[in-house]
């Protein structure tokens, strides 16, 4: 099940020429190196990317990992670039500590792109993305109408320098913070995406707060995590809690009701939209793309469709 | 120097040894309950606890891995690796009792194969450990495939169920394990002997003692527990999580070390690491409930670790220090050598 089109706001160039065709005897050779195979977003992004590839007969992938570590994905840059292969797709673990090395890429001849998050402002290579701006945006703009007059709300940040964990925590602060003064952050800390961390911090505040009527969460990992401290209890049954990714708990958690909304980061789509660039870039149909998924809100309007697509994927149970 | 004053002097070095982290301790937590009243309240006495669960259950099998001159950095990948095989067990066959025991099964296969390279091929512990936190973590994320096991049902009984209505499993499961700690430890041949293997291995065996065998059964322990606080660990949480508990090792190791247990080894107690856990546990919980940033929280558990391994470092200092001393007293009169307690 396709649910995007995963294509809304790209720009591309066409360049028709033959020459740019790098197809080799056996097809075409891409490595993906993901940021961290032990992040379940960056694996499942990796699996779908492979997954993706299947589709494309002329195309085979290679995963290689660099495990949170920028040095460690940077060796597998350089270690791509002198394997020969066709495209390397880099999924940065900082996009500043990568930058040198995917301008290596260009520089060597090689098609470069940068995924999850993009690279911005390197001559010659494209890009595939979602906006965590627009994702964060979408359910800051949702809570404007939904949180209460002087409500008291909790905060859980991503890592510190990560530019999704960045620009989702901008997103809130001008599209919802800024234009409610009558709402009281309570508490705010850096829960690095974990949820078992998200739950330390929740218990914490329950304790020191009367009351907490809204989780505001970079991720719906963080956001899970606290509303597990919370389930149950009925003084906390109308909580209103925000996450973005649209994983698979969270989808459940909002149609269950437990959970209000998320915007989904669709590994599915950024996968398809990966594959579909680096071919039209290795066949000389594009020559270079910037292109970004939709930011889809799912709430317990649509929520059932999704958990669907889950269940269809294997990663939740019939 | 009179004798009587030097006794009276090492009595109070002896008592100040034992007590000084409980001391420590009991000020935190009036500092604790002044800086925010409700610090004391029953509910965040018990979230400190539910907290603490997993982190001092891992403590005690560093403690006891420390004390016989070892340690194991392996604890956070084997708990992630025991926990999701042990939720996964758990989905296909809602067998409570299985999948608790598939988890300890898991992690003390996992410590046995880091004992076997401890004492059969004489690796440190350190490398041991560091080989066996890699590879069990990638065994948990090519299982699972680096996704969450969602969906697990009633597994979250450990970790949020309540005996009573009131008091916390994972608690119970802390104060048990505590109390079999303390008693292996305090009224076993087989804990003195780890004090006498971490203090001199060579005096040890010469002694007598089969420290191979103790060596198996101190990594048995310590998997026997990981896999409990993996089960906990995954129930809190309400999912199998591959890359969770990254860093839960030094969790363990700071409670061990902050509660006085010594690297140079033979040295540690239980209630000493049961103290460090708590120092650690109330540390974070009033950071988090007076609103401290982030940073500074890493700053500050950072200090605490520094501090309480430079008072090791000096306590151990003085008790190795030989005082010569020229006994006055008649009775006893003479030239002798000691150690000062």
């Amino acid at each position: 099940m396709v649910l995007l089109a995963g294509c809304g706001s790209g720009n591309s160039s066409k360049d028709s020429s033959s020459d740019s065709s790098k197809k080799s005897s056996d097809g075409y050779k891409v490595a993906y190196i993901a940021r961290a195979q032990s992040d379940s977003f960056a694996a499942w992004l990796a699996n779908e990317v492979v997954a993706a590839s299947e589709e494309y007969d002329d195309i085979t992938v290679d995963v290689f990992d660099g495990q949170a570590d920028d040095e460690k994905e940077n060796a597998a840059i350089e270690n791509a670039i002198t394997s020969g292969y066709d495209a390397i797709i880099v999924q940065p673990n900082n996009g500043e500590a990568q930058r040198p090395y995917v301008e290596q890429i260009v520089d060597a001849g090689i098609i470069a792109i940068t995924t999850n998050a993009r690279i911005d402002g390197i001559e010659g290579a494209s890009s595939v993305d979602a906006d965590p701006y627009v994702q964060a945006a979408v359910n800051a703009k949702l809570a404007l109408d939904q949180i209460p007059d002087g409500a008291k709300v909790v905060v859980l940040q991503g890592p510190s320098g990560n530019f999704h964990a960045d620009e989702r925590r901008k997103a809130w602060q001008k599209e919802f913070f800024d234009k409610r003064d009558d709402v009281e952050i309570v508490g705010e800390q850096i829960a690095n995406w974990n949820k078992d961390e998200a739950v330390q911090y929740m218990e914490d505040w329950i304790t020191s707060n009367d009351h907490i009527d809204a989780i505001i969460s970079m991720n719906d990992n963080m956001a899970a995590g606290a509303l597990e401290v919370v389930t149950g209890k009925d003084e906390y049954k109308d909580i209103l809690s925000y996450g973005v990714d649209g994983t698979a708990e969270a989808c459940l958690l909002i149609q269950d009701g437990k959970m209000t909304a998320t915007c989904l980061q669709s590994a599915i789509d950024l996968a398809e939209l990966n594959l579909q660039t680096v071919h039209d870039l290795l066949t000389g149909t594009e020559k270079q793309v910037d292109t970004m998924i939709e930011a889809v809100l799912i709430t317990k309007d649509n929520a059932t469709e999704f958990v669907e697509m889950y269940k269809e994927r294997g990663l939740l149970d019939e | 120097m009179n004798l009587n004053i030097l006794k009276n002097k090492q009595a109070k070095n002896k008592f100040m040894e034992t007590f000084s982290i409980f001391i420590v301790l009991l000020v935190m937590i009036i500092i604790c309950s002044i800086l925010n009243d409700k610090f004391l309240s029953s509910n965040n006495i018990t979230n400190i606890m539910k907290q603490l669960a997993v982190g001092t259950i891992l403590a005690y099998g560093e403690m006891l891995l420390i004390i016989c001159g070892m340690l194991d950095l392996s604890a956070g990948a084997v708990l992630a690796l025991s926990g999701v095989m042990s939720v996964s067990v758990f989905k296909a066959t809602n067998n409570l009792l299985l999948a608790v025991v598939v988890s300890v099964i898991i992690a003390v296969i996992c410590n046995l194969a880091n004992a076997i390279m401890v004492t059969k091929f004489k690796a440190p512990a350190f490398i041991a450990t560091l080989a066996m936190m890699t590879v069990a973590r990638g065994i948990a994320l090519l299982y699972t495939k680096g996704q969450n096991i969602l969906q697990i049902g009633k597994y979250n009984v450990f970790g949020q169920g309540k005996i009573g209505g009131v008091v916390p499993v994972s608690i119970i499961f802390m104060v048990v394990i505590t109390i079999a700690i303390w008693y292996i430890l305090k009224h076993t041949t087989f804990g003195r002997s780890l004090y006498a293997i971490g203090g001199n291995e060579e005096a040890a065996i010469a002694s007598g003692i089969n420290v191979v065998r103790n060596k198996y059964i101190v990594f048995i322990i310590n998997g026997v527990l990981v896999g409990i606080a993996g089960v906990l660990f995954m129930s809190r949480v309400n999912a199998g999580l591959p890359n969770g508990a990254v860093g839960y090792e030094m969790e363990g190791l700071t409670a061990a070390v902050v509660g006085g247990t010594s690297f140079t080894g033979g040295v540690g107690t239980t209630l000493g690491t049961l103290a460090g856990a708590f120092i650690i546990g109330c540390l974070n919980n009033i950071m988090n409930l007076i609103g401290i940033d982030s940073y500074i929280q890493q700053i500050v558990k950072g200090a605490i670790i520094a501090f309480a391994v430079i008072w090791d470092i000096r306590s151990k200092s003085k008790k190795t220090s030989k005082v010569i001393l020229v006994d006055e007293d008649p009775e006893t009169k003479g030239t002798f050598a000691r150690k000062a307690s």
